[in-house]
């Protein structure tokens, strides 16, 4: 067993490693991760997740639900740390696996991971008080600097493999024809399916937001869009779009996700633009950077400043331009509270997930994990090569034609699983670690 | 118990009083109606009006939730005997006033009528109690007579003999309902009920209680052993005072609660109670040792015996972990307090503890000691430099030498990084004064204006000369020694730390030295050497070296600008580009970044420069549009047919990278406009020593401020837009940069309001910060740790006096023009002032940023000062939400 397995080991049992060797964690995860883009490209399929916040034993939690770690492949948005009394453990356990499993997870930044709010939420004194000094807490925030701002899955299918309940019979499922495609599955607490949608019915039924509590229902996203041979967001995307794809063709990809912590900025308007952001810098005050990590959507027109004081707000409108010019079916987003654990906004093109069950431990809110199947009807997604990626002198005419296009697509197929707060037996008692001792 | 009641309503009210006989209403007559305590007891009474002894009602007010205000005049209510009485007023504010009075004596009632008496607690009753108490937390009248209660009948002694009882007899469910009930306790949020819970009559009987949460029926916690094992406590130097101990032991516990033991169930309230009673106990605890002279004396004299006796080793040790925390709470105090502190230690010796620490060869000591340091510079950085520079006149070693040496061999990367950053803040012009209070902007700005000292501040001036004469040479050795070096692809862990830490501070110099920064660099020809960790295998330290350079652009300024052609340095990084690409990793984000915004601003020199030399690479890059833009604003520079137009570069996404804000969305707040402009002006002097030294020297705010120095801001800017500008160069230069900038300025200034990034999507949240106002935390988190960046203001220094040639010197006055400006000017002036940053006289200079205006640079000094009055407003908007 190597040292690393031996440190996850040890962390997975919610105990801290010696300070030397989260030093070596942190320098190679800083390899690790300068080699990461600014919007890492992910592919499906991916487990997606929200905030952490430093709750050790619902992390576990998430895992049992979701799959360990690497058998499952996992994106985390960021806000590891902060809040909960084990932010060290949580960050550093995620920190190793990715650097065990490099390709099997992804990580990217949150408002939390910022020396001035960590100073002011809980994790500086947490380091302090299990370490005795900064250097761990310093060590971290180094990492932090590296952390990717976004990523971007591609190639998730447009429907996910139907769940069956234990009792073996499909919940809230009409008849079902062996070609209907299930775009969105809920499966609850104790997982049980709660609903299942499919792509016929999602067509046609009319709503606004998608929340576990609603009664079935979906969206206006009609039938799934055009055949796509690039990533969705890059130059590369709709390399095809010349050949019209007539409206009712079967789905073939779920199209790009954009995963990032806040939201969007007035200052991006394509995915490119954050390519050329330095990110290796303390979250800014301001700027596109900021925005990405602290904006939320709101039922708005336009931009609205936002009571966070950082970041903005941005309405309906903004979400669907901006997946509209970027190809991108979906936003998936974490940094707000849902009680439901996830929520889906502006006709399912944006999803907010949150992982942190009974926030702050007394929040009562249950968690989610968001899972993007694998697009297994087309194969042959990147087989374009890496040229292909940054090929990006046709995005814009590509995209402005799409623009005038009427055509409308439907996001990918996609499961959430909740969960609530791991038992307490499980845990413990939650509390934080003493100050070992004292002079004054 | 008396019934207090304020201001029962004596003043008479017209009302008529009506009795109900027979299901009719009865008028007993019109008289004046007000509300008596008599014999400790409420009534209301009705006089005649006719005769005035008559009284038409006389009636006690009781318990009973009888009464009922009907519209806005009528009150109605029966009587203990059972009749049904009304009266109606004449005027509602009469009524209204009968009511309130009505109403209050019903609630104090209430209130303590149903907790005036609890049961005397028995293990068999605990439930029916927790019920009790249950009920009477339900308002905030029950919950204060509750606490009342639990003080006056000495409730808590009464419940711990329980806790054994229950123990012995291991009645597990009545262990749950205590530690119900002493959770209840704790959270009636009474800080006279906490202060006692923590006492040693009932400390561990109240926290032994607290080991049975129902809410983890199968643990149980082991508080009382944690507390009651008394070698956490490291007494260095005997505490004769028994009080103050005590109180040590205590605020030890109150951290314990507040930490451990009700981490899980703190609301905010509760947690702001507790915070502040260990803010005050710790100023308590502080204020007795820092007077007591012979602890003191004792304290510092075990630094003082050489050599050191082996056994005192650990106690030195402990010492300077004491001094520590010392300083860690003093972050808490209020300013003058803390000043008192620093004083009374430096007295005994501080800095020789210090010093001792920092050359220790336990790593957690020295690390001890660069917290305590870094601490002492927050607070204040000039008495810092004060004493250096007194070493310097005494000819010993510089403190300031003692850290670059550490900082050189430390091997503790921990350390080390805490050196770096120490450095850093005792180099920082800008920090010279501590920032208290700043809550409101007034304040804000006092401390801004003071932290920026008058030219005439010697031993700060004397400092940082010192620091460029002799000691930046040592701390750059690693950097300068590279000359010669083959191509760099080894580096230990240790020395590309170190690397990175050198190349840091280096870009916190360029953005904050202006002066003696340029001349260091041009003599000890730093940017080439720079350029060769462009090569290195680490990418982390590339990207450290390209920082530098980015730092030196965004200055946008020729000295720098013409550094990097001359060394030829562009082409290196455009190589990590063509390196690293197409593969879009972090480094090559960077560089385009670097290049995008020479591209943004249309940095002429550099983008000539690079066209003229690496065409062919530029040409070969095409998987983003930056580079082949680059070649369009060549042709476009170089074409002087073509007007230039600032069109497309002027839309937002100019700022996509920047520190930059949109436009309109936020108010600007005059004050920190004003501050920007300020300090734009600063930076705005500009040291041109080399090639083309005379024709290019700019001058700041010099002509501003002699032509108009008291005139207010909008006179400046008119002779500033109208002055002819007889540089032809330039002005092509600065008719193209000029719109880019306005609008960069512009957004800048607009995103002057602090951020505020602590607010969260949720209240409860802000527990982490949420302190008694009283209590102000703001320094706690704080800084030793923080990135320097965050410290880091607008600013430059005053000219070494020995160097004058005629142009630095007009260059040092106009610099202090400058700040003598920023002092008095008080509106505010716009961020386009000022294109013409080369203008080359002193009389015709431009005073404003166009050009040299260093924004992100400008903003992030901003941040810093809006630090502490960012956390007052994330407060307050944490209240909001609550």
């Amino acid at each position: 067993m190597s040292d690393l397995d031996k440190a996850i080991e040890q962390l997975r049992q919610c105990r801290p490693i010696p300070e030397l060797q989260v030093r070596e964690i942190c320098f190679k995860a800083r390899e690790i991760l300068i080699e990461e883009a600014n919007v890492q490209i992910v592919d499906a399929p991916v487990t997606i997740c929200g905030d952490i916040h430093g709750q050790f034993h619902d992390l576990m939690e998430l895992f049992r639900v979701g799959g360990d770690c690497p058998d499952t492949n996992y994106l985390f948005m960021g806000d590891f740390v902060d809040r909960g009394f084990y932010s060290l453990e949580s960050f550093l356990l995620l920190l190793c696996l990715k650097v065990r499993y490099p390709d099997r997870i992804t990580l990217i930044r949150g408002n939390h991971e910022s020396r001035q709010i960590t100073t002011v939420y809980g994790f500086y004194d947490e380091c302090i008080r299990k370490y005795g000094s900064a250097n761990v807490w310093r060590y971290c925030c180094d990492v932090f600097d590296y952390l990717a701002l976004g990523a971007l899955v591609i190639g998730a299918g447009t429907s996910v493999q139907p769940t069956r309940s234990a009792d073996g019979e499909d919940v809230e499922t009409k008849v079902r024809e062996a070609e209907d495609e299930v775009e969105i599955e809920v499966i609850g607490l104790g997982g049980v399916v709660t609903r299942q949608m499919l792509r016929r019915e999602a067509g046609m039924i009319n709503s606004t937001n998608l929340t576990p509590s609603a009664l079935p229902h979906l969206s206006s996203s009609g039938p799934a869009g055009p055949l796509l041979t690039g990533i969705p967001g890059t130059g590369a995307s709709g390399n095809s779009r010349g050949i019209a794809t007539p409206n009712n063709a079967p789905a073939n990809t779920g199209g790009a996700v954009l995963c990032v912590h806040g939201g969007l900025s007035p200052l991006i308007d394509s995915v490119d633009k954050i390519r050329l952001l330095d990110r290796k810098q303390e979250v800014p005050h301001d700027g596109a950077m900021c925005d990405l990590l602290w904006s939320d959507p709101e039922e708005i027109d336009g931009w609205g400043l936002s009571p966070r004081g950082a970041g903005f707000l941005f309405g309906s409108d903004i979400v669907k331009q901006f997946n509209h010019l970027n190809n991108l079916t979906l936003i998936a987003r974490a940094h707000q509270l849902v009680m439901e654990g996830f929520k889906e906004m502006f006709d399912s093109s944006i999803v907010t997930v949150w992982s942190a069950p009974n926030y702050c431990y007394r929040c009562g809110n249950v968690a989610a994990i968001l899972e993007l199947g694998e697009d297994n009807s087309n194969a042959v997604l990147r087989s374009g090569g890496e040229e292909v990626l940054f090929n990006r002198e046709n995005t814009r005419r590509l995209a402005s034609t799409y623009m005038g296009g009427s055509m409308k697509r439907g996001g990918p197929g996609r499961r959430y699983r909740v969960f609530e707060a791991a038992a307490q037996d499980s845990r413990g008692m939650p509390s934080k670690k003493p100050m070992p001792y004292y002079f004054l | 118990m008396a019934l207090v009641v304020p201001n029962p309503p004596e003043q008479p009210r017209r009302v008529k009083v009506y009795e109900l006989r027979n299901n009719d209403w009865f008028d007993r007559g019109t008289g004046y109606c007000t509300g008596q305590v008599l014999n400790d007891e409420p009534h209301i009474q009705v006089k005649s009006e006719e005769e005035e002894d008559r009284l038409l009602l006389e009636t006690r007010i009781v318990k009973d939730d009888g009464y009922q205000k009907q519209q806005e005049t009528l009150i109605v209510w029966t009587e203990p005997n059972g009749t049904d009485m009304a009266l109606s007023f004449q005027e509602p504010e009469g009524c209204a006033a009968i009511w309130d009075f009505v109403s209050h004596v019903q609630n104090r009632i209430m209130s303590l009528s149903s907790a005036v008496k609890l049961p005397k607690p028995e293990l068999n009753i605990l439930s029916s109690i927790e019920n009790m108490m249950h009920t009477l937390t339900i308002n905030t009248a029950g919950r204060d007579s509750l606490a009342k209660f639990i003080i006056n009948e000495d409730y808590i002694p009464k419940l711990v003999p329980l806790l054994e009882m229950a123990e012995d007899m291991e009645m597990l469910p009545e262990l749950f309902t205590l530690c119900r009930i002493m959770k209840i306790i704790i959270l009636l949020n009474d800080s006279t009920i906490i202060e006692y819970i923590v006492t040693d009559e009932v400390a561990m009987g109240v926290v032994g209680i607290l080991e049975y949460d129902p809410d983890f029926p199968t643990h149980k916690a082991n508080h009382r052993s944690y507390l009651a094992d008394n070698s956490r406590f490291k007494e260095v130097v005997p505490i004769d005072d028994p009080d103050i101990e005590k109180k040590i032991h205590q605020t030890y516990r109150l951290q314990y609660l507040k930490d451990v033991v009700l981490a899980r169930i703190l609301d905010d309230p509760t947690f702001s109670v507790l915070n502040s009673l260990i803010f005050f106990n710790q100023v308590d605890i502080v204020q007795h040792l820092q007077t007591n002279t012979n602890f003191l004396k004792a304290l510092f004299d075990l630094f003082a015996s050489d050599p050191l006796p082996p056994e005192e080793v650990q106690r030195r040790k402990h010492g300077v972990q004491f001094l520590q925390q010392c300083a860690s709470i003093a972050k808490n105090l209020q300013g003058p307090s803390r000043s008192q502190l620093y004083q009374n230690l430096i007295q005994h010796g501080l800095f020789n503890v210090i010093e001792y620490a920092l050359l220790n060869s336990d790593p957690a000591t020295r690390i001890a000691g660069t917290e305590i340091l870094v601490c002492m510079l927050d607070n204040d950085s000039g008495m810092m430099r004060n004493f250096i520079f007194k070493q310097i006149q005494d000819k010993t070693k510089p403190l300031t030498d003692t850290l670059i040496e550490l900082l050189l061999t430390e091997q503790d990367l921990g350390v080390k990084a805490q050196v770096a950053d120490a450095i850093k803040v005792l180099l920082d012009p800008s920090q010279t004064q501590p920032m208290e209070g700043l809550g409101k902007v007034s304040e804000l700005m006092n401390s801004m204006t003071a932290t920026r000292r008058p030219p005439d501040d010697m031993p700060n001036e004397n400092f940082f000369s010192t620091y460029y004469d002799k000691s930046a040479k040592k701390l750059f050795k690693p950097l300068i020694d590279l000359e010669g070096r083959p191509p760099i692809t080894f580096l230990s862990s240790n020395e590309s730390a170190l690397y990175t830490h050198l190349l840091e501070l280096l870009c916190f110099f360029v953005r904050h030295h202006l002066f003696r920064n340029k001349y260091f660099i041009l003599t000890e020809n730093i940017a080439p050497r720079v350029a060769q960790l462009l090569s290195a295998k680490e990418k982390f330290v590339q990207l450290a070296a390209l920082k530098f350079f980015r730092a030196c652009v965004q200055l946008n300024d020729e000295f720098y600008n013409r550094q990097l052609i001359k060394n030829k340095l562009l082409e290196p990084i455009l190589n990590i580009v063509i390196e690293t690409m197409p593969k879009d990793n972090l480094l090559n984000s960077a560089c385009l970044e670097f290049f995008e915004f020479i591209k943004r601003e249309g940095i002429k020199l550099l983008i000539t420069h690079l066209v003229d030399q690496c065409r062919d690479k530029l040409q070969s890059i095409t998987y983003v549009d930056t580079f082949s833009s680059l070649m369009v604003k060549y042709e476009q520079l170089h074409d002087k047919t073509v007007p230039y137009s600032a069109d497309e570069d002027t839309t937002p996404r100019n700022s996509v990278n920047g520190g930059k804000r949109w436009d309109g969305l936020k108010d600007l707040d005059a004050a920190e406009e004003e501050y920007f402009n300020g300090s734009d002006d600063d930076e705005e002097v500009e040291y041109s020593a080399v090639e083309n030294s005379q024709k290019r020297i700019r001058t700041g705010g010099k002509a501003v401020l002699g032509a108009s120095p008291s005139a207010g801001p909008a006179a400046s800017i008119k002779s500033l837009v109208d002055y002819p500008d007889d540089d032809d160069v330039m002005d092509t230069e600065d008719a193209e940069g000029e719109p880019v900038k306005t609008d960069s300025g512009a957004a800048n200034s607009v995103s002057a309001p602090p951020s505020d990034p602590g607010i969260e999507n949720l209240n409860i949240a802000s527990r982490a910060s949420s302190v008694a106002a009283d209590a102000p935390v703001e320094d706690t988190p704080s800084t030793p740790a923080t990135d320097a960046d965050d410290h880091v203001m607008a600013g430059s220094l005053p000219p070494t006096p020995d160097r004058l040639s005629e142009k630095r010197r007009r260059e040092e006055e106009a610099e202090e023009d400058g700040m003598e400006r920023l002092l008095r000017s008080t509106k505010k002036r716009s961020p386009s002032v000022g294109k013409k940053g080369g203008v080359n006289s002193p009389s015709s200079t431009g005073g404003g940023g166009g050009k040299k205006i260093s924004i992100s640079f400008a903003s992030k000094g901003e941040n810093a000062k809006g630090k502490k009055e960012e956390k007052e407003k994330e407060k307050e908007k944490e209240k909001e939400e609550q």
